[in-house]
């Protein structure tokens, strides 16, 4: 069904465009359709870049990203701004169905994108400033993750990118659980250390 | 009491991090769970490290997501926003008593549980023959708004059932109510109430052709229109 714009009285195109993402999401969860779309509009690319970086296939980040933006669709009355930034929810939602998705795929048939075909793809494409400034920010973050002592940034990328338990990743590292526990803990605690200074906290 | 505070704390305080990378088992995430609402020193190491996991999903290598996903995303918002007009609107016209009628008030108690009954007993009936050669079963997994709940419409000949696992209850005083809709029309009742969380529903009559099967929580006895927005869909087209 084609979705007419004409049926809503919100006004001209930037009248949306002007609001926070705070300020949509409570015309969302009273059904405002545009509102969605705007919300959509500026979180879809993080959000379908973080499914296929944990689905490693297009098609099942796809099934992924949809499922997630239409339950926000659906829940919208249940965004808390006391419990942070509508982009962060929106990532937990994302992260929540890859994960779920990841743990209905038998554990052999994973595949994980491998981030150098994204790369080139990517570079072949003309940036805006936005996907410059996306882009950015994502070598800064993947940069500290790198900087990390790698046992420990191998156990938070297999948890949170992989969708693995600890105790899968502990069979996976021939590693005890409270070891994987704690490598986890050490990562976040550095990686947390290494943001702060430079205000990158989204 | 501290001193339990502090045994609970023994016991789960290792669980921050790998819990909000999410990588506790259901089980363990849920025993956490429990455990945090009461125990400020989680609760405060929760709030330090959140900022790193939260910085996390910014390290993907950045795609631009593909344009008919947009398409087939604002589809299904635009139809259910429509839809939820439509009832907002419908709903303001008659009067309230009218608009809570019980769906099956002017059967008789006996006959409609006799109805129900038979409904199921078809239901069964159908299933048991049609595991053999005809008519051949269709599955259509549907979107449920609940994390941790599934929901599957599965069709036989005129024979259709909603098979569900994990639904929460619905909200006090309400029932699930199924929805048949036909391209871009207004959903008409199929017929079915539930309670049930996980299970099969029996869908009297089948799914008539309709594009779409929908599940709201209405007022216990059903409604004539929608009033909520739904819980699952399900595109049969």
């Amino acid at each position: 069904m084609a979705f007419d714009r004409r049926k809503r009285n919100d006004g001209p195109e930037g009248a949306l465009s002007s609001l926070a993402d705070e300020e949509l999401m409570t015309l969302v969860a009273r059904g405002e359709a545009r509102a969605f779309e705007t919300i959509y509009e500026r979180h879809c690319g993080v959000a379908f870049s973080l499914a296929y970086r944990m689905c490693g296939t297009r098609s099942l980040a796809e099934d992924v990203a949809q499922e997630a933006f239409l339950s926000i669709w659906r829940s919208g009355a249940r965004y808390d701004r006391a419990r942070g930034s509508v982009r962060t929810w929106v990532l937990g939602i994302v992260h929540n169905r890859a994960i779920d998705a990841l743990r209905r795929t038998v554990v052999h048939e994973r595949r994980r994108a491998s981030d150098e075909g994204i790369e080139e793809r990517f570079e072949a494409r003309e940036r805006t400033d936005v996907e410059a400034a996306r882009r950015e920010e994502a070598e800064t973050i993947k940069g500290m993750l790198d900087a990390l002592p790698e046992e420990q940034s191998r156990v938070i990328e297999l948890a949170y990118f992989g969708g693995f338990t600890q105790s899968e990743i502990a069979a996976m590292l021939d590693a005890p659980i409270g070891t994987v526990k704690g490598r986890m803990r050490l990562g976040l605690e550095k990686l947390r250390g290494q943001l702060a200074p430079q205000g990158a906290i989204p | 009491m501290i001193g339990n505070e502090t045994n609970g704390h023994a016991r789960y305080g290792d669980d921050v991090a790998p819990w909000l990378l999410g990588a506790l088992p259901d089980e363990e995430r849920e025993a956490f769970e429990r455990h945090l609402a009461g125990c400020g020193r989680c609760r405060e190491e929760v709030s330090t490290l959140r900022p790193a996991v939260e910085a996390l999903p910014l390290a993907a290598t950045p795609v631009p997501p593909p344009p008919a996903l947009r398409t087939r995303i604002m589809g299904s918002v635009a139809s259910e926003a429509e839809l939820l007009q439509a009832a907002g609107e419908s709903a303001d016209r008659p009067p309230r008593d009218r608009r809570r009628r019980p769906l099956f008030e002017w059967l008789r108690p006996g006959l409609a549980a006799g109805l129900a009954a038979a409904a199921v007993a078809v239901g069964a009936l159908g299933y048991l023959i049609g595991e053999g050669t005809e008519p051949s079963a269709r599955s259509v997994a549907a979107d449920v708004t609940f994390g941790h709940a599934s929901a599957t419409v599965r069709t036989k000949g005129d024979q259709a059932e909603l098979r569900l696992t994990g639904m929460p209850a619905p909200p006090p005083g309400k029932v699930y109510e199924v929805w048949l809709e036909h391209d871009g029309q207004m959903p008409r009742p199929a017929g079915a109430l539930f309670l049930v969380r996980s299970g099969a529903v029996t869908i009297p009559g089948g799914l008539k052709g309709a594009s779409r099967v929908l599940v709201t929580a209405e007022p216990s006895g059903g409604s004539l229109v929608p009033t909520s927005r739904p819980v699952i869909v399900a595109d049969t087209a």
